[in-house]
Protein backbone atom coordinates (compact mmCIF):
# COMPACT_ATOMS: atom_id res chain seq x y z
CA UNK A 1 0.00 0.00 0.00
CA UNK A 2 1.16 3.50 -1.12
CA UNK A 3 2.35 5.30 2.31
CA UNK A 4 0.64 8.35 0.90
CA UNK A 5 -2.81 6.75 1.21
CA UNK A 6 -1.57 5.53 4.34
CA UNK A 7 -0.98 8.94 5.73
CA UNK A 8 -4.30 10.47 4.46
CA UNK A 9 -6.31 7.95 6.12
CA UNK A 10 -4.17 9.29 9.34
CA UNK A 11 -4.97 12.72 8.33
CA UNK A 12 -8.94 11.96 8.08
CA UNK A 13 -8.59 10.03 11.19
CA UNK A 14 -7.25 13.01 12.99
CA UNK A 15 -3.79 13.22 13.39
CA UNK A 16 -2.87 16.38 12.37
CA UNK A 17 -1.19 17.20 15.67
CA UNK A 18 2.43 18.33 15.18
CA UNK A 19 4.44 15.59 16.62
CA UNK A 20 1.73 13.08 16.22
CA UNK A 21 2.97 9.70 13.83
CA UNK A 22 0.59 10.08 10.99
CA UNK A 23 2.49 7.28 9.41
CA UNK A 24 1.72 4.10 11.08
CA UNK A 25 5.16 3.04 12.75
CA UNK A 26 4.13 -0.78 11.35
CA UNK A 27 3.92 0.33 8.29
CA UNK A 28 7.44 1.70 8.08
CA UNK A 29 9.02 -1.12 9.76
CA UNK A 30 7.06 -3.21 7.05
CA UNK A 31 9.03 -1.47 4.52
CA UNK A 32 12.45 -1.51 6.15
CA UNK A 33 11.77 -5.26 6.56
CA UNK A 34 10.66 -5.89 3.05
CA UNK A 35 13.98 -4.14 2.08
CA UNK A 36 16.22 -5.79 4.64
CA UNK A 37 14.50 -9.31 2.68
CA UNK A 38 15.37 -8.19 -0.71
CA UNK A 39 19.01 -7.30 0.20
CA UNK A 40 19.18 -10.61 1.51
CA UNK A 41 17.75 -12.51 -1.11
CA UNK A 42 19.64 -10.35 -3.56
CA UNK A 43 22.92 -11.51 -1.82
CA UNK A 44 21.80 -15.17 -1.96
CA UNK A 45 21.06 -15.08 -5.49
CA UNK A 46 24.69 -13.89 -6.04
CA UNK A 47 26.07 -16.72 -4.42
CA UNK A 48 24.26 -19.21 -6.44
CA UNK A 49 25.10 -17.73 -9.82
CA UNK A 50 28.71 -17.38 -8.85
CA UNK A 51 28.59 -21.58 -8.13
CA UNK A 52 26.13 -21.85 -11.93
CA UNK A 53 29.23 -19.79 -13.38
CA UNK A 54 31.75 -22.52 -12.25
CA UNK A 55 29.22 -25.59 -13.43
CA UNK A 56 29.12 -23.55 -17.04
CA UNK A 57 32.83 -23.58 -17.25
CA UNK A 58 33.03 -27.26 -16.13
CA UNK A 59 29.89 -27.83 -18.68
CA UNK A 60 31.89 -25.89 -21.50
CA UNK A 61 35.19 -27.55 -21.02
CA UNK A 62 33.76 -31.14 -21.38
CA UNK A 63 31.35 -30.26 -24.04
CA UNK A 64 34.76 -29.22 -25.82
CA UNK A 65 36.77 -32.50 -24.78
CA UNK A 66 33.89 -34.84 -26.09
CA UNK A 67 33.94 -32.64 -29.60
CA UNK A 68 37.84 -32.86 -29.62
CA UNK A 69 37.67 -37.07 -28.80
CA UNK A 70 34.91 -37.14 -31.48
CA UNK A 71 36.56 -35.44 -34.36
CA UNK A 72 39.86 -37.32 -33.58
CA UNK A 73 38.09 -40.81 -33.61
CA UNK A 74 36.19 -40.28 -36.97
CA UNK A 75 39.78 -39.57 -38.51
CA UNK A 76 40.72 -42.81 -37.08
CA UNK A 77 37.26 -44.23 -38.47
CA UNK A 78 38.04 -42.70 -41.61
CA UNK A 79 42.01 -44.64 -41.21
CA UNK A 80 40.74 -47.92 -40.46
CA UNK A 81 37.84 -47.95 -43.49
CA UNK A 82 40.91 -46.69 -45.85
CA UNK A 83 42.97 -49.54 -44.83
CA UNK A 84 40.07 -51.95 -45.17
CA UNK A 85 39.36 -52.63 -41.77
CA UNK A 86 35.93 -52.56 -42.10
CA UNK A 87 35.11 -54.42 -38.24
CA UNK A 88 38.00 -52.24 -36.76
CA UNK A 89 36.10 -48.72 -38.13
CA UNK A 90 32.43 -50.16 -36.87
CA UNK A 91 33.67 -49.97 -33.04
CA UNK A 92 35.44 -46.76 -33.66
CA UNK A 93 31.80 -45.31 -35.00
CA UNK A 94 29.99 -46.91 -31.76
CA UNK A 95 32.37 -45.19 -29.48
CA UNK A 96 31.66 -41.78 -32.01
CA UNK A 97 28.23 -42.53 -31.19
CA UNK A 98 28.43 -42.82 -27.45
CA UNK A 99 30.21 -39.70 -27.27
CA UNK A 100 27.71 -37.76 -29.25
CA UNK A 101 24.51 -39.04 -27.18
CA UNK A 102 26.89 -37.86 -23.84
CA UNK A 103 27.79 -34.47 -25.75
CA UNK A 104 24.01 -34.15 -26.00
CA UNK A 105 23.52 -34.60 -22.22
CA UNK A 106 25.74 -32.07 -21.45
CA UNK A 107 24.59 -29.59 -23.78
CA UNK A 108 20.94 -30.36 -22.44
CA UNK A 109 22.50 -29.74 -19.03
CA UNK A 110 23.54 -26.41 -19.44
CA UNK A 111 20.91 -25.12 -21.52
CA UNK A 112 18.75 -25.66 -18.18
CA UNK A 113 21.35 -24.16 -16.32
CA UNK A 114 21.33 -21.13 -18.93
CA UNK A 115 17.54 -21.17 -18.14
CA UNK A 116 18.33 -21.41 -14.35
CA UNK A 117 20.71 -18.33 -14.66
CA UNK A 118 18.12 -16.55 -16.32
CA UNK A 119 15.54 -16.92 -13.86
CA UNK A 120 17.98 -15.56 -11.23
CA UNK A 121 18.99 -12.34 -12.95
CA UNK A 122 15.10 -11.58 -13.43
CA UNK A 123 14.62 -12.46 -9.57
CA UNK A 124 17.40 -9.81 -9.00
CA UNK A 125 15.91 -7.62 -11.14
CA UNK A 126 12.60 -7.68 -9.69
CA UNK A 127 14.38 -7.25 -6.23
CA UNK A 128 16.09 -4.42 -6.62
CA UNK A 129 12.98 -3.14 -8.15
CA UNK A 130 11.52 -3.71 -4.78
CA UNK A 131 13.89 -1.79 -2.69
CA UNK A 132 13.83 1.10 -5.01
CA UNK A 133 9.99 1.48 -4.40
CA UNK A 134 10.23 1.04 -0.72
CA UNK A 135 13.08 3.23 -0.14
CA UNK A 136 11.18 6.11 -1.88
CA UNK A 137 8.22 5.14 -0.16
CA UNK A 138 10.31 5.40 3.32
CA UNK A 139 11.13 8.80 1.91
CA UNK A 140 7.98 10.07 1.92
CA UNK A 141 7.84 9.52 5.07
CA UNK A 142 10.70 10.78 5.76
CA UNK A 143 10.23 14.28 4.13
CA UNK A 144 6.83 14.34 6.28
CA UNK A 145 8.68 13.58 9.77
CA UNK A 146 11.42 16.28 8.38
CA UNK A 147 8.65 18.91 7.25
CA UNK A 148 6.97 18.60 10.63
CA UNK A 149 10.70 18.49 12.52
CA UNK A 150 11.61 21.89 10.41
CA UNK A 151 7.79 23.93 10.59
CA UNK A 152 7.58 22.56 14.85
CA UNK A 153 10.40 24.48 15.99
CA UNK A 154 9.09 27.80 14.44
CA UNK A 155 5.59 27.10 15.20
CA UNK A 156 6.41 27.27 19.26
CA UNK A 157 7.99 30.78 18.33
CA UNK A 158 4.40 31.70 16.57
CA UNK A 159 2.90 30.54 20.13
CA UNK A 160 5.17 32.94 22.10
CA UNK A 161 4.62 36.06 19.61
CA UNK A 162 1.69 34.77 17.61
CA UNK A 163 -0.90 36.11 20.39
CA UNK A 164 -0.11 39.57 19.05
CA UNK A 165 -2.67 40.99 16.76
CA UNK A 166 -1.69 41.17 13.23
CA UNK A 167 1.67 39.49 13.67
CA UNK A 168 1.75 38.90 9.62
CA UNK A 169 1.14 42.21 8.78
CA UNK A 170 3.59 43.94 10.96
CA UNK A 171 5.79 41.39 10.15
CA UNK A 172 5.37 42.53 6.24
CA UNK A 173 5.48 46.54 7.08
CA UNK A 174 8.88 45.94 9.01
CA UNK A 175 10.31 43.89 6.06
CA UNK A 176 8.95 46.40 3.17
CA UNK A 177 10.53 49.33 5.29
CA UNK A 178 13.12 48.12 5.28
CA UNK A 179 13.52 47.59 1.50
CA UNK A 180 12.20 50.76 0.88
CA UNK A 181 15.21 51.81 2.70
CA UNK A 182 17.30 49.67 0.88
CA UNK A 183 16.11 50.94 -2.38
CA UNK A 184 16.19 54.82 -1.12
CA UNK A 185 20.34 53.91 -0.71
CA UNK A 186 20.53 52.29 -3.66
CA UNK A 187 19.25 55.52 -5.35
CA UNK A 188 21.14 57.60 -2.98
CA UNK A 189 24.53 55.79 -4.09
CA UNK A 190 23.63 55.92 -8.22
CA UNK A 191 22.46 59.90 -7.24
CA UNK A 192 26.30 60.59 -5.59
CA UNK A 193 27.75 58.43 -8.66
CA UNK A 194 25.76 60.76 -11.38
CA UNK A 195 27.20 63.74 -9.06
CA UNK A 196 30.52 62.43 -8.99
CA UNK A 197 30.59 61.42 -12.86
CA UNK A 198 28.95 64.84 -13.16
CA UNK A 199 32.02 66.86 -11.66
CA UNK A 200 34.66 64.89 -13.22
CA UNK A 201 33.00 66.27 -16.82
CA UNK A 202 32.95 70.04 -15.28
CA UNK A 203 36.68 69.25 -14.28
CA UNK A 204 37.57 68.47 -17.73
CA UNK A 205 36.03 71.32 -19.07
CA UNK A 206 37.34 74.07 -16.98
CA UNK A 207 40.98 72.37 -17.90
CA UNK A 208 40.70 73.02 -21.38
CA UNK A 209 39.19 76.35 -20.63
CA UNK A 210 35.53 75.50 -21.80
CA UNK A 211 32.55 76.79 -19.81
CA UNK A 212 32.29 78.80 -16.23
CA UNK A 213 35.15 80.90 -15.99
CA UNK A 214 37.15 80.23 -13.31
CA UNK A 215 39.58 83.73 -12.33
CA UNK A 216 37.53 86.68 -11.30
CA UNK A 217 39.83 89.81 -11.06
CA UNK A 218 41.91 89.24 -13.55
CA UNK A 219 38.86 89.13 -16.05
CA UNK A 220 37.79 92.42 -14.54
CA UNK A 221 41.01 94.06 -15.04
CA UNK A 222 41.18 92.90 -18.86
CA UNK A 223 37.54 93.89 -19.61
CA UNK A 224 38.68 97.39 -18.26
CA UNK A 225 41.93 97.36 -19.69
CA UNK A 226 40.01 96.66 -22.87
CA UNK A 227 37.62 99.69 -22.20
CA UNK A 228 40.25 102.21 -21.76
CA UNK A 229 41.72 101.30 -24.92
CA UNK A 230 38.69 101.70 -26.78
CA UNK B 1 27.54 18.37 1.97
CA UNK B 2 26.26 18.23 5.75
CA UNK B 3 24.17 21.05 7.13
CA UNK B 4 27.37 22.49 8.98
CA UNK B 5 29.25 22.35 5.69
CA UNK B 6 25.98 24.35 4.09
CA UNK B 7 25.78 26.87 7.16
CA UNK B 8 29.55 27.52 6.60
CA UNK B 9 29.75 28.41 3.14
CA UNK B 10 26.29 29.73 3.40
CA UNK B 11 27.52 32.49 5.72
CA UNK B 12 30.52 33.78 3.26
CA UNK B 13 28.04 33.93 0.69
CA UNK B 14 26.87 36.77 -1.58
CA UNK B 15 24.71 36.27 -4.56
CA UNK B 16 24.47 38.04 -7.65
CA UNK B 17 21.48 40.29 -6.37
CA UNK B 18 23.63 41.05 -3.23
CA UNK B 19 21.13 38.95 -0.68
CA UNK B 20 23.89 37.97 2.09
CA UNK B 21 22.58 34.79 4.34
CA UNK B 22 22.48 34.23 8.22
CA UNK B 23 22.56 30.57 8.85
CA UNK B 24 22.72 29.27 11.88
CA UNK B 25 22.37 25.02 12.94
CA UNK B 26 19.53 24.67 15.47
CA UNK B 27 20.00 22.99 19.10
CA UNK B 28 17.41 20.24 16.92
CA UNK B 29 19.50 19.78 14.13
CA UNK B 30 17.67 22.29 11.72
CA UNK B 31 19.50 24.64 9.70
CA UNK B 32 17.69 28.21 10.32
CA UNK B 33 18.62 30.74 7.44
CA UNK B 34 17.88 34.42 7.37
CA UNK B 35 18.07 35.93 3.92
CA UNK B 36 19.09 39.75 3.51
CA UNK B 37 16.15 40.26 1.40
CA UNK B 38 13.60 38.83 3.97
CA UNK B 39 14.70 38.86 7.55
CA UNK B 40 11.14 38.09 9.51
CA UNK B 41 10.44 34.78 8.07
CA UNK B 42 13.62 32.40 8.92
CA UNK B 43 14.10 29.48 6.23
CA UNK B 44 14.06 26.06 8.17
CA UNK B 45 16.82 23.73 6.02
CA UNK B 46 16.75 19.96 6.45
CA UNK B 47 17.85 16.58 4.52
CA UNK B 48 16.20 13.38 3.75
CA UNK B 49 18.46 10.36 2.36
CA UNK B 50 17.56 12.16 -1.13
CA UNK B 51 16.59 15.78 -0.89
CA UNK B 52 17.15 19.17 1.15
CA UNK B 53 14.30 20.75 2.00
CA UNK B 54 13.44 23.97 3.13
CA UNK B 55 10.34 25.30 4.68
CA UNK B 56 9.16 28.65 5.62
CA UNK B 57 6.51 28.69 8.50
CA UNK B 58 3.87 31.14 7.34
CA UNK B 59 0.98 31.51 9.87
CA UNK B 60 -1.23 29.48 12.22
CA UNK B 61 -4.42 28.67 11.21
CA UNK B 62 -5.21 29.96 13.83
CA UNK B 63 -3.93 33.84 12.69
CA UNK B 64 -6.68 33.24 9.63
CA UNK B 65 -10.02 35.19 10.11
CA UNK B 66 -12.43 32.04 10.91
CA UNK B 67 -14.72 33.09 8.29
CA UNK B 68 -12.03 33.30 5.71
CA UNK B 69 -11.02 29.80 5.77
CA UNK B 70 -11.86 28.25 2.50
CA UNK B 71 -10.80 31.37 0.99
CA UNK B 72 -7.30 31.44 1.97
CA UNK B 73 -7.49 27.69 0.97
CA UNK B 74 -8.45 28.43 -2.34
CA UNK B 75 -6.72 31.32 -2.85
CA UNK B 76 -3.53 28.97 -1.82
CA UNK B 77 -4.16 26.11 -4.18
CA UNK B 78 -4.75 29.00 -7.41
CA UNK B 79 -1.79 30.61 -5.79
CA UNK B 80 0.79 27.66 -5.70
CA UNK B 81 1.55 27.04 -9.21
CA UNK B 82 2.40 30.31 -10.05
CA UNK B 83 4.80 30.58 -7.23
CA UNK B 84 8.44 29.92 -9.07
CA UNK B 85 10.11 27.22 -7.29
CA UNK B 86 8.14 27.25 -3.72
CA UNK B 87 4.88 25.16 -3.01
CA UNK B 88 2.19 25.77 -0.40
CA UNK B 89 1.24 23.52 2.31
CA UNK B 90 -0.25 23.13 5.32
CA UNK B 91 1.89 21.00 8.06
CA UNK B 92 0.49 19.89 11.16
CA UNK B 93 -1.30 23.87 12.53
CA UNK B 94 0.78 25.63 10.33
CA UNK B 95 0.76 26.80 6.54
CA UNK B 96 4.19 26.57 5.08
CA UNK B 97 6.01 27.85 1.86
CA UNK B 98 8.94 25.40 1.02
CA UNK B 99 10.81 23.81 -1.75
CA UNK B 100 12.58 20.51 -2.30
CA UNK B 101 16.45 19.63 -4.21
CA UNK B 102 18.28 16.79 -5.00
CA UNK B 103 20.56 15.69 -2.59
CA UNK B 104 23.45 16.87 -5.10
CA UNK B 105 22.15 19.95 -5.83
CA UNK B 106 25.03 22.94 -6.11
CA UNK B 107 25.85 24.71 -3.75
CA UNK B 108 24.46 28.22 -5.68
CA UNK B 109 21.70 26.70 -6.81
CA UNK B 110 20.83 26.09 -3.04
CA UNK B 111 21.42 29.51 -2.12
CA UNK B 112 19.53 30.86 -4.80
CA UNK B 113 16.52 28.45 -4.04
CA UNK B 114 16.34 30.48 -0.48
CA UNK B 115 16.44 33.91 -1.37
CA UNK B 116 13.64 33.08 -4.11
CA UNK B 117 11.75 31.46 -1.21
CA UNK B 118 12.64 34.64 1.02
CA UNK B 119 11.20 36.80 -2.24
CA UNK B 120 7.85 34.54 -2.38
CA UNK B 121 7.29 34.14 1.22
CA UNK B 122 6.63 38.08 0.84
CA UNK B 123 4.86 37.80 -2.49
CA UNK B 124 2.63 35.19 -1.25
CA UNK B 125 1.49 37.20 2.23
CA UNK B 126 0.79 40.24 0.95
CA UNK B 127 -1.59 37.88 -1.50
CA UNK B 128 -3.64 37.03 1.66
CA UNK B 129 -2.31 39.48 4.18
CA UNK B 130 -6.43 40.83 4.22
CA UNK B 131 -7.71 36.93 5.32
CA UNK B 132 -5.40 37.37 8.43
CA UNK B 133 -6.90 38.56 11.69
Amino acid sequence: MGVLRDMMTALRGGASEVGEAIVDANAIRILEQEIRDAESAIGSAKQSLTRMKSAEIKLKREIATLDADAADYEQKAVAALNAGEEALATEVAERIAELESERGEKASEQATLDVEVRKIHAMIKSRERTIQKNKRELDKVRTVQELQRATESVSRNFAATGSSEHRVSKALERVKAKQEGWKDRMEAGEWLEGQEAGSDIDAKLRAKGIGASAGGASDVLARLKAKQAG
Amino acid sequence: MTLDDFAFRLNDYVDDEGTTFDALVTENDILEVVCSNNDEFPIHVTMTDTQILSVTPLFSIAEVQPEKRDELNEVFLRLSPAVPLSSIGLQGDTYILFGAMALDTRFQVVAHELEVQAENTIDVLEAVEHLLD
